[in-house]
């Protein structure tokens, strides 16, 4: 692993979309134990799900409430240990993803320190992970990750005093900060405006292809699904299961545009019928 | 309706004049409040021939309040120590049992039902025993002080640190920070506005213990002050003690809330 990387990337250009599978899940299953302990219930909450993740992809789950879309992404990054299956990371056992830092996450609430400002927000998991970063260097990246999502110039912001859609951005560049290799991001932007959401969506667009990693995006909103991904996993209900994957071959960079776009109503056709069926009524 | 005073631009006005307008509107019900109720107090106990051992008159409580400075002062000096030396301790204590209790939920499960039970005793019944046990100096007082406020503490702080943020939670361990980091860095700071709510608490509760604890067992202080002025049927010199003791309480719970809102000041309901 590169050890002190200060740069937007450690991913030469030359890597991104290459076939190289970085996240190979076999035949994953996700139980929980739920009721009392005197009458304890299984509840199988994905079952037998297979995906291969390609190194650079923005990869999306898509799927109704409940279908385990966000159980599978935390499974992905080693957060839920599977029941059953495996998971790997660059052919190793995803422990060691997590171990090299390779793992950053954003959550549907911003879920920031209330007390610090969007720099040491931006900075914190730098200047927790101290074999990497001094104080300054740590100060330093956090910098440069706010003005990569567009905050240069909030940086002594507290989160209370930002936007919903701002304080959004502070917790991507906060994810990005250790530079990992895999951003999860379970449904980012679900809690915002839709004019906020369209901004970000765009801005993701960017971040990511200035940055290059790989993304795997939990979403329920099929035109959002389009509009970012290289493929799309659609997600079924009872139990959690992948239905259908698809490959989106809309040109890019994307933008307004590509929403009028015939091919683009023809997928969301598509989509939202297949989500109609996963869905079982 | 709370409207603010503004200046053609629709800036708010932050002239001496307007803020002490403002601030005026904010205070003068509480203001009319006290001295309403102050007067149909006196004109009640003139009206109907109240006897002063009974009910003393906001004039004649004064007048004790006055005559009696010297007293009141020394009184109030012993027992503000014990409730400073007391509730002190009280949040040591409370802060640290929830730190172990949350840190170490195994040992929580064993030790907690043993905190509630004896949360369930009360604890005012066992001032006396205390005075068996310690006799008539400071320790016995604060000891009481302690098993009273330290619940609320400890109680609010424990609910503060379990109600983080479970995605914070995940993140800190997507970076494999150890739990005590993670108890430390995110869970206690997210924590304070709890444990404020529990000092806030913790601080009235330990002035009734020092009262309490000075009735069963003392020979100087605010709680001796009140037995020794009604054995001698001296009513007016009670209730001047209890004007202090409350003027002390209030004191020391805007303190709490003054250190509130300079230690958390990104925590909104912080209001003074």
């Amino acid at each position: 692993m590169p050890s002190a990387s200060i740069t937007l990337s450690s991913t030469p250009a030359a890597a991104r979309h290459s076939d190289f599978p970085l996240i190979e899940a076999s035949n994953v299953t996700v139980g929980f134990t739920t009721g009392s302990w005197l009458r304890p219930i299984y509840q199988e909450v994905l079952s037998n799900v297979s995906l291969t993740v390609r190194k650079g992809r923005f990869v999306t789950l898509l799927g109704p409430s409940g279908c385990g879309k966000s159980t599978l992404l935390k499974t992905l990054g080693g957060l839920v240990a599977p029941s059953g299956g495996s998971i790997m990371i660059n052919s190793q056992p995803v422990s060691h993803a997590l171990e090299d830092h390779e793992i950053g996450l954003v959550f549907q609430d911003a879920a920031l320190l209330p007390w610090k400002s969007s720099l040491a927000n931006a900075a914190f998991l730098c200047q927790l992970v101290r074999d990497r970063h001094t104080t300054q260097s740590a100060l330093q990246r956090g910098r440069e990750m706010l003005s990569l999502v567009g905050l240069s110039g909030s940086e002594n912001k507290l989160p209370n005093q930002l936007s919903g859609g701002m304080r959004q951005r502070v917790s991507i560049a906060r994810a990005l900060a250790l530079d990992p290799e895999i951003l999860l991001m379970d449904e980012p932007f679900g809690a915002l405006d839709a004019i906020t959401r369209d901004q970000l969506n765009f801005a993701l667009l960017d971040i990511w292809s200035q940055t290059q990693k790989t993304v795997i995006f939990v979403t329920h909103s099929i035109s959002e699904a389009l509009l970012l991904s290289d493929e799309i996993h659609v997600m079924g209900v009872k139990p959690g299961r992948i239905i259908e994957s698809i490959e989106v071959d809309l040109p890019r960079p994307r933008t307004m545009e590509t929403l009028e776009e015939a091919r683009f109503k023809s997928y969301e056709r598509e989509l939202r019928k297949l989500l109609m069926t996963g869905h079982g009524e | 309706m709370n409207m603010t005073t503004t200046n053609t631009k629709g800036n708010p006005d932050i002239s001496v004049a307007a803020i002490t307008r403002r601030g005026w509107r904010e205070i003068s019900p509480a203001v009319f409040a006290v001295v309403g109720t102050l007067i149909l107090w006196e004109l009640a106990v003139k009206w109907l021939k109240v006897p002063e051992i009974i009910i003393a008159a906001p004039s004649s409580i004064g007048h004790s309040l006055v005559h009696n400075a010297k007293l009141l002062a020394d009184s109030s000096g012993v027992t503000l120590a014990i409730i400073v030396y007391g509730f002190a301790l009280s949040v040591v204590l409370g802060i640290v049992l929830a730190l172990l209790l949350v840190r170490f939920p195994t040992a929580s499960r064993a030790v907690y039902p043993l905190v509630v039970l004896f949360q369930t005793v009360p604890k005012v019944a066992l001032a006396p025993i205390f005075v068996i046990w310690f006799g008539y100096d400071l320790s016995p007082k604060i000891l009481l002080i302690i098993v009273i406020s330290f619940f609320p503490i400890s109680l609010n702080m424990i609910a503060g640190l379990r109600s983080v943020d479970p995605n914070l939670l995940l993140l800190m361990r997507s970076i494999g920070c150890s739990k005590t980091e993670t108890l430390l860095r995110v869970m206690v700071p997210s924590a304070l506005p709890s444990l404020f709510a529990g000092l806030k608490i913790g601080v009235t509760f330990s002035v009734i213990g020092a009262i309490v604890a000075e009735f069963s067992g003392a020979n100087r202080g605010l709680g001796y002050l009140i037995q020794f002025a009604s054995s001698q049927l001296d009513t007016p010199l009670v209730f001047a003690s209890l004007v202090v003791v409350s003027a002390m309480g209030v004191a020391l719970f805007y303190a709490v809330a003054l250190l509130e809102h300079f230690i958390i000041p990104w925590a909104s309901s912080s209001e003074i």
